[in-house]
């Protein structure tokens, strides 16, 4: 199976948060809830010095996506081509999805009573355009595609890093 | 219900948000935005766009906005307003400023202005100018980019930020080493961040000067933790090391600069032990980021603020110029460019010389006779009136008594001492605001006037950056009766028979002059593309170039400021208030406060009433180190009551722990109120806005004004039961 994905380069997210509003603009999110969340970890003291990263949290869409498994309404599926998908229509809100996802994605929708989590904009994405936060975002740290095809490009960015490390460069 | 079948316009036009001005994409479906996004096409933001934009919807059919003109019904301040019809308010308006002018004079006649709008500000000035009234304040100017243009032109002859990403002069995509000092692009302009994080991406080391451990210098290589307002000495340090070592480029110093032997003499006044007591960064810091700057070229270089608002600022601004021209990096791929013009009259241009108001009227205006380089008929940018003269004038009626005081600002939030702003805006007879929504400083008009966004209006963009230009088109019927601010000044004008400085008679024959010189009109260009204008490098290599100081040269020795009676040369002062000028008032007052840091998603005062942007910065925060929180008793998320040495009161934010700034400092949000309070006409406007404790006295910058907003004394304790009112 394909496995579409949302891939983040940490190195050079700076946590603008436009990926959030982005969003919210996109899919008429309200306040209190939110398919992507940049959080912040530091300032904090690493190997001597001070230190800030920032991780945009969201639906992972697991190739094992425990909130399918968690769900007892058959509202959570996976299409082929790896998007996992809530069905707003079949979703009672009962949030059994939000208690096994490992990484705190899900929330309930207050106007909808239903669980809300990143669809990687398939409207947009199944139109070939990329979602909404990865067109905004002012460091283009996102990348949207096929996992396996984002990795080579990560693979080579990598390796660079690895060869500046050791050489010093 | 809105019918989905109807069809989706998508338009393009430039965005005014704030001053970025990116390229965006309006969806419209019947009449109605539905959607704004960043337009991949325009080469300024290439398709990104940042929170103040995205949620710009929220600001356009807010509930809370001015959507037609009222006057006020109650006490001035009470919040009771009346609608009233378009001519009724300006009948009233130009009634008030008829009387005013023919008992008082024009000079009689006030006008503030500031970022708020983003409209065209020519139509304002050259209506006060038809006016033959001076009484104009850009309530920044004493701090607010005026000071980088100055010590700019005193330095290299331009006047148009060869130092800042505002003149897209650093050009960071193409750089090897990028300094940021006194500013933090990652949470102000997102279009500079991306060539920022183009040029780390391409390997650029980069060195970020800043008290604070911002988003940005967590990306930084070197991070120069500079005590706040000793700018200056930190790049007389740099100078000295750099000259010392013989690491500048001497080619370069040797051809194109004046006034190399007095700056090193200068220079050797400020060894690196002595730079390192000063400003608290260490030695070795001091050492890495002078050799870093100096060596890796093409190096680029921006600052901001950080140091341009205290008593010291034009000299640390004018050292850091120094500091760029000794490394060489002038107009070099990659360095700091030398803007190429643009076919197009943009923004400070339109009071023509020939038409503006005489020097001896302008000199009538507050603070000109003390600062006559900065303010006045010799302003390298338009800065008519020193602020804190200005609004002393409001207050005490002298020189001039202010009867009628127009209004596009909200100076109330944005400028030092708020309670004597408010105070001096209360005693004009007359105040009319111009505005989106009721700010505090809107709270006390007479009457309110709705302003149009720039999806409502046409206007001629490009002013700040220095590669292309387009326009803004008007893509939606303005939300109620909103009104471009430049139509009612012109008809104004009609109602008091006065002639405009300008030939135009209307918003769209003016925007037609202003892109006369590319050869097009306002229609040929609304939708399309922007024009980019070619980049060019190393100009002063030309035959017979010179660059336009009196030596011809960039000058070190600026003889400028010379012929004005200034240190023709960088000098360090120690502010008035610190650690080592006052230690008696320091142990009563143990910290150093510094505030106004920008964040992202609110435009200065605006933004806290958008849903999508409060919800990503909810409450006013002081940084406090834990340290230091922790001999104090307070604790992550406690309220906590702020005094400062400058002046009485006290205003309460909340405390945020953060090892991101020194145990001796905090740093105080700025510009804070609460617009959801309804019931409370001023909106909550003392209690946590931290100018409310921030003084405007002297001593102030001898050049520019300035007055010390970095680095005055403060102390903080929590807010408990028994202090709790």
């Amino acid at each position: 199976m394909i496995q579409k994905n949302l891939y983040v380069d940490l190195e050079y997210c700076f946590g603008c948060r436009v990926c959030e509003v982005a969003c919210k603009q996109e899919n008429n999110i309200p306040v209190g809830v939110k398919r992507i969340n940049v959080v912040t970890v530091g300032p904090r003291i690493a190997e001597g010095k001070l230190k800030t990263d920032f991780v945009p949290m969201r639906c992972r869409h697991c190739a094992k996506a425990p909130c399918i498994d968690a769900c007892r309404e058959g509202a959570i599926s996976k299409r082929s081509d790896g998007i996992v998908l809530i069905n707003p229509e079949l979703c009672i809100g009962c949030m059994l999805c939000s208690e096994k996802c490992p990484f705190g994605a899900i929330q309930l929708n207050p106007e909808t009573q239903a669980a809300e989590m990143c669809n990687l904009c398939f409207h947009r994405t199944d139109a070939g355009l990329e979602p909404a936060c990865v067109h905004h975002c002012p460091a283009d740290c996102m990348y949207f595609g096929n996992i396996n095809d984002i990795m080579k490009i990560i693979r080579k960015k990598q390796s660079e890093r690895m060869l500046e490390k050791e050489t010093g460069l | 219900m809105e019918d989905k079948h109807i069809q989706i316009k998508v338009s393009r036009t430039i965005c005014g948000a704030c001053h970025c001005l990116c390229g965006v994409l309006v969806h419209v479906r019947n009449g109605h935005i539905i959607k704004i996004e960043g337009d991949p096409e325009h080469p300024q933001n290439e398709g990104i766009m940042c929170p103040r934009g995205l949620s710009y919807i929220q600001q356009i059919y807010h509930p809370d906005r001015i959507k037609y003109p009222m006057k006020r019904v109650g006490e001035r301040g009470s919040g009771k307003w009346e609608r009233i019809s378009w001519s009724e308010a300006l009948d009233t308006i130009a009634a008030k400023i008829r009387q005013a002018r023919e008992e008082y004079g024009p000079e009689s006649v006030g006008l503030m202005f500031c970022d708020g709008l983003r409209g065209n500000e020519n139509w304002q000035f050259s209506f006060m100018h038809a006016l033959e009234s001076p009484m104009i304040c850009g309530t920044d100017a004493h701090y607010c980019l005026r000071p980088q243009g100055n010590a700019d032109m005193a330095t290299f002859g331009l006047g148009n930020f060869i130092s800042h990403c505002e003149g897209n002069g650093p050009q960071f995509e193409h750089s090897k080493c990028i300094l940021i000092w006194g500013a933090n692009h990652f949470q102000t302009e997102l279009t500079a961040a991306r060539r920022i994080i183009k040029g780390l991406k391409n390997g650029a080391k980069l060195i970020v000067a800043d008290p604070r451990f911002t988003n940005l210098a967590a990306k930084a290589d070197i991070w120069l933790q500079v005590r706040p307002a000793t700018d200056t000495a930190l790049a007389l340090g740099m100078i000295n090391y750099i000259i010392k070592h013989e690491i500048y480029d001497k080619k370069f110093v040797e051809n194109y600069c004046f006034g190399f032997e007095q700056l090193k003499e200068r220079a050797e006044q400020f060894p690196l032990r002595k730079v390192s007591d000063i400003t608290w960064v260490p030695e070795e810091k001091i050492c890495q980021a002078a050799t870093m700057y100096a060596t890796l070229k093409p190096a680029s270089l921006d600052m901001f603020m950080g140091l341009s608002m205290h008593n010291n600022s034009m000299q640390a601004l004018r050292a850091v110029d120094c500091l760029m021209a000794l490394a060489g990096n002038i107009d070099i791929e990659g360095g700091n460019l030398i803007k190429t013009p643009k076919p197009v009259r943009m923004f400070h241009t339109s009071v023509e010389p020939a038409t503006r108001l005489s020097q001896e009227k302008m000199a009538k205006a507050p603070g000109v006779n003390l600062w006559p380089m900065f303010y006045g008929y010799n302003a390298t940018i338009d800065a008519n009136s020193h602020p804190p003269s200005f609004f002393d004038m409001l207050l005490t009626g002298k020189p001039y008594k202010i009867k009628v005081l127009l209004n596009a600002a909200d100076p109330v939030m944005g400028k030092q001492e708020s309670k004597k702003v408010r105070e001096a805006i209360k005693k004009a007879d007359f105040f009319v605001t111009f505005d989106f929504f009721i700010s505090p400083t809107a709270s006390l008009a007479d009457i309110l006037l709705p302003a149009a966004s720039y999806l409502e209006k046409d206007l001629v963009q490009g002013h700040a950056y220095v590669n292309h230009f387009g326009v803004t088109g008007k893509v939606i019927e303005p939300v109620g009766e909103c009104r471009d601010e430049a139509e009612v000044f012109i008809e104004l004008a009609e109602r008091l028979g006065i002639e405009f400085a300008l030939p135009m008679k209307s918003v769209k024959e003016f925007s037609d002059w202003q892109l006369k010189p590319s050869g097009k009109t306002f229609d040929e260009m609304r939708g399309e593309k922007v024009v980019s204008v070619p980049v060019s490098y190393k100009k002063y290599e030309e035959e017979g170039y010179r660059f336009p100081t009196p030596t011809g040269k960039i000058e070190l020795y600026s003889k400028r400021f010379e012929q004005y009676g200034y240190d023709p040369l960088p000098y360090y002062e120690e502010p008035p208030c610190s650690p080592y000028s006052t230690p008696e008032l320091f142990k009563k007052y143990p910290l150093i406060l510094i505030s106004g840091a920008r964040i992202l998603f609110f435009y200065h005062g605006a933004g806290r009433q958008i849903p999508w942007l409060r919800e990503l910065c909810p409450d006013p925060a002081i940084e406090i180190h834990p340290e230091t929180a922790e001999k104090l008793g307070i604790s992550d998320g406690d309220w906590v009551w702020i005094e400062t040495s400058q002046k009485e009161g006290r205003v309460k934010q909340k405390a945020e722990l953060t090892l991101g700034i020194h145990p001796n400092v905090v740093h105080a949000r700025s510009h804070w109120w609460f617009p959801e309070r309804k019931d409370d006409p001023e909106r909550g406007c003392m209690e946590s806005n931290i100018n409310a404790v921030m003084g405007s006295d002297p001593p102030y910058d001898p050049i520019s004004g300035s007055t010390v907003v970095r680095g005055c004394l403060c102390k903080i304790y929590k807010v408990e039961e028994d202090n709790r009112l």
